[in-house]
């Protein structure tokens, strides 16, 4: 198909970008499930270049005479288009494989009645812990073909499969999650153990004083956190002057022991090696020992600021410029359970909720903690607290941090964050909430 | 989309067991055109079509979405709804689900003075490039941009109770916003509201928004900001622009007062909600000043339509009288649960989504005093206009909100301007300090079109019509209470 529709395009250039998904997903809620839903679609879009001017179309239907329209609509757009001198020719590139088990013929394959019995041992532990629980289990596919008219063809197919349980008692509540490209590797009774084991733990929460505390962010929390540090690191942030690094690349922003990286092969978060243009995407070092190395390029950024394409377009049209989707946060040597022992007086905090970005340039961003936030006084937990607002610049917190040595994938489709849990010193909460 | 198509599927959900079953074909068509920095980002339009069917069996809805539309595609989508559904009844501990109790036959169209697809595409074009050029007041403004935004969606409801409703929504925006960046600090100014004019309608909405009218202003604005002092920290009383006015109702009444929440069907995610039900007649949840309702009959608001996706008609309803909290946004099987009826807050983002309660219209009615007025008797206040930041906790209680702008309020009288404004507060104790609703001549259909809720996440375009208000002793520059800034 898309072969033919690059034949039968009259534009200089022309890209040609399918996508097809199957997504499903089963919602739970008082051991009732309340939303069981699946899509099947496909979605084609065909971007075409005349002379530095740009239209882009797109259409789910597959006939010949909606596709002859899409280059039409495609083509038409792009005669109106006002002319970008800094367009650059479409890449073209040799994508690597995927990585292994980005692709899991048993997920792609679930029934409803394989999603029900995920359900049903997330129910069966709530109803043992006298408690009630929300949350879903859900799986899906997806497949992608971007070819362009210099040359580029690339093809890939990837899986998903989640559980995400939330328990709930009277006066707490607690919650886990699990994401694998397999779904046979999901063991959702111990996902719904771990949420139980919060739940009950964060019982009869007490109130603490906002302001600086020591806090202990588990993998969920910190991948949260680190989502809105994500955008920073594109070229286009980073060339408009909003990014935090905008005044130079090679310099020291972060402590001695963060590295961070964008990487679509991690073995906990297989994804697709190329973007969205087709160019094959490079695991790029954002970066190493606390200094800024990279930010992320696509053919248009690359160009304009005459760096090498890193590969991180996202689907045209693209207002966001190339961004990093799969963000890995090198470990440190300490197990979680030691960065608590360590801990004389601090915060265990399970998850954020509802971030913000407050400051732009100071990366300074809001957010509730929820479901599972822990006083922790010489070194053991000690029970839960009720939930408080924080007020934090990304940066300052990322000077002042220690790693865990276990990295979790935090994050499922799309936007995926391998990350260990961070220990942070002076982390500022502003306010409590009433639970 | 044919009656044919929508028989078929609900004969083929009939004889795999299902005691209801409906149908939503759409076809939908959208538009965007981005102007960056002189550039068309984005120069886009897309279509889509096809369907979804929910099948109820045994209490449990299943639903199966389709683009599909042969014969073996239509059988194929009934047939996995009912498996879905059968397989959510083998695990349900009660049944929820139950068939709609009425049946709808009929049309609506969103009235549409000017067809958009009747503006030629260089029209369009020029109009953005214009504007996106007036924003640019000197070299600091490093970002400028210009959008529209265009909707047209075709939709028909088949139900097996014998309804059919076929609806044309047509939704409309446009905006600009220019990003100025200067020693180390970005500043953002942004027209119309904090996230362009967006209402229910054709072009007539694009041209109201009078973008290039107003682009200089906003550009010199955003560098005005730059330059003015920080927003202070302590407890003042506060003035909110009717945007952010819009914006607070949305995130403190409109989703706490989303009946699915407050019984837990979004507790994973979007949260729960502190408007329990045991407090409905009872909560003091604002000031007497406080009046917000559901109007999914709003000229121009983006909810707007005559039946929503699971054919309940439209209408007027409370959610809350004078500071009571008397209502809540509701679907057939919430609705149910607590006694009442629907009042047809349901809506789908696309074919390929299943109905779920959303806001829709939500509108703080207007008071009396004219928007001038508001500053008269504050000694020491800040006005804040344009959200930038927006947070509320999991059951809508304690928020944080920042703005692009804000004057400082001295004796009565607006002055100089402030950058970096944040404000926080729990809700009932905030909504308890209104003591003024400007009146209607500064009332406003603020569209959002950006709403998610659910899993799988869905987009829903929704509108909250406000006016300016102010609110007493409220904390303001917690936002920066770090040491930062």
């Amino acid at each position: 198909m898309a072969r033919a529709i690059l034949e039968r395009s009259p534009a200089e250039q022309t890209e040609v970008l399918i996508g097809q998904s199957d997504d499903t997903l089963t919602r739970f809620t008082h051991q009732i499930s309340n939303q069981n839903v699946a899509a099947l679609g496909a979605q084609i879009t065909v971007r075409a270049i005349l002379a530095g001017r740009t239209g882009v179309a797109s259409t789910n239907s597959v006939d010949e005479d909606a596709l002859r329209a899409l280059v039409e609509r495609a083509v038409a757009m792009a005669r109106l288009a006002p002319k970008d001198p800094l367009q650059p020719p479409l890449p073209v590139g040799k994508p690597a494989p995927a990585p292994p088990n980005a692709y899991v013929e048993a997920t792609a394959r679930a029934s409803p009645e394989r999603r029900a019995q995920l359900c049903k041992a997330v129910f069966s532990a709530a109803e043992r812990a006298d408690c009630w629980c929300a949350g879903y289990a859900s799986t899906a596919s997806s497949a992608y073909t971007i070819a362009n008219s210099n040359g580029a063809l690339a093809s890939f197919e990837g899986t998903d499969a989640a559980v995400n349980v939330k328990m709930i008692g009277t006066d707490s509540s607690g919650w886990a999650e699990e994401h694998t490209t397999d779904v046979a590797r999901i063991d959702a009774a111990a996902v719904a153990a771990r949420a139980v084991g919060k739940r009950l733990r964060g019982a009869a929460p007490r109130s603490v004083e906002p302001g600086p505390w020591c806090v202990i962010l588990e993998p969920a929390a910190f991948g949260e956190l680190l989502a809105y540090l994500a955008g920073h690191f594109s070229a286009q942030s980073y060339d408009e002057g909003s990014s935090f690094c905008s005044e130079g690349l090679e310099r020291r922003y972060f402590g001695e022991n963060v590295s961070m990286f964008d990487d679509y092969a991690h073995p906990l978060a297989p994804g697709m090696p190329f973007d969205f243009e087709g160019f094959p995407t490079q695991r790029l070092p954002l970066v190493e020992h606390g200094v800024v190395r990279n930010v992320v390029t696509d053919s248009y950024y690359a160009h304009k600021l005459d760096r090498e394409n890193t590969g991180h377009a996202l689907p045209a049209p693209n207002s966001y410029g190339p961004q990093p989707l799969h963000l890995v946060v090198a470990p440190g040597t300490a197990r979680l359970e030691e960065l608590i022992a360590g801990t004389a007086r601090g915060l265990l905090v399970t998850r954020f909720w509802y971030i913000r970005t407050v400051d732009q340039k100071q990366a300074i961003v809001t957010g509730m903690t929820r479901d599972g936030t822990f006083l922790v006084e010489h070194g053991r937990v000690v029970g839960g607290v009720r939930n408080l607002r924080f007020n934090q610049s990304i940066l300052e917190a990322l000077r002042a941090c220690e790693f865990s040595s276990e990295q979790v994938r935090t994050a499922g489709y799309g936007f995926s964050t391998v990350v260990p849990a961070a220990k942070i010193d002076g982390f500022t909460f502003t306010s409590a909430t009433e639970f | 989309m044919s009656d044919a198509s929508a028989a078929r599927i609900l004969d083929t959900a009939a004889a795999r067991g299902a005691e209801y079953a409906d149908v939503r074909f759409e076809s939908a068509r959208s538009e965007r055109i981005e102007v960056r920095n002189g550039v068309v980002a984005a120069l886009a339009d897309a279509a889509s079509t096809g369907y979804g069917v929910r099948a109820l069996i045994d209490g449990a809805w299943g639903f199966a979405a389709s683009d599909d539309q042969s014969d073996a595609g239509l059988d194929a989508a009934a047939a996995r709804a009912c498996a879905i559904a059968r397989a959510g009844a083998s695990i349900a501990r009660r049944r929820v689900g139950s068939p709609p109790p009425l049946s709808y036959v009929a049309e609506y169209a969103t009235p549409v003075q000017r067809e958009p697809s009747s503006v030629p595409l260089g029209e369009r074009v020029a109009l953005l490039l214009d504007a996106e050029r007036g924003l640019h007041a000197d070299a600091r403004i490093a970002v400028g941009r210009a959008w529209i935004d265009l909707w047209d969606s075709r939709k028909t409801l088949f139900g097996s109770n014998g309804t059919r409703v076929t609806q044309r929504i047509v939704q409309s925006g446009s905006g600009v916003q220019a990003m100025a960046v200067d020693a180390g600090d970005a500043q953002t100014r942004t027209y119309p509201g904090d996230i362009g004019l967006y209402q229910s309608g054709g072009w007539e909405i694009v041209e109201k928004a009078a973008l290039s009218e107003n682009a200089q202003r906003i550009g010199e604005e955003a560098l005005a900001v730059l330059r003015a002092p920080q927003c202070p920290s302590g407890t003042f009383d506060l003035v909110l622009g009717g945007s952010q006015v819009s914006l607070q109702i949305h995130e403190s009444c409109g989703h706490p007062a989303e009946l699915d929440r407050v019984m837990g069907w979004e507790a994973n995610f979007s949260g729960t909600s502190f408007l329990e039900i045991d407090q409905l007649d009872r909560l003091q949840y604002g000031s007497p000043q406080v009046t917000i309702v559901i109007d999914n009959t709003l000229p121009l608001g983006m909810a707007t339509c005559a039946y929503d996706d699971e054919g309940t008609k439209t209408g007027v309803s409370d959610v809350i009288r004078n500071g009571i909290l008397v209502g809540y946004e509701m679907s057939n099987d919430t609705a149910r649960e607590i006694g009442r009826e629907s009042n047809a807050c349901v809506r789908a983002q696309s074919w390929a989504f299943t109905p779920m309660i959303r806001m829709c219209n939500l509108n703080l009615l207007p008071g009396s005093v004219p928007f001038e007025h508001l500053f008269d008797d504050v000694r020491d206040g800040v006005y804040m206009e344009s959200n930038r930041s927006w947070s509320i906790d999991d059951r809508r209680l304690n928020f944080q909100f920042g703005c692009e702008i804000a004057w400082e309020i001295k004796n009565g009288k607006r002055g100089r301007m402030l950058k970096n404004p944040t404000y926080a507060g729990m809700t009932p104790p905030f909504w308890n300090s209104c003591d003024a609703v400007a009146d209607a001549r500064s009332w406003f259909a603020w569209g959002t079109p950006n709403c998610g809720k659910g899993e799988p996440m869905q987009v829903g375009r929704t509108t909250q019509a406000a006016a300016p208000a102010r609110f007493r002793n409220v904390a303001v520059g917690v936002g920066y209470a770090g040491g930062h800034g």
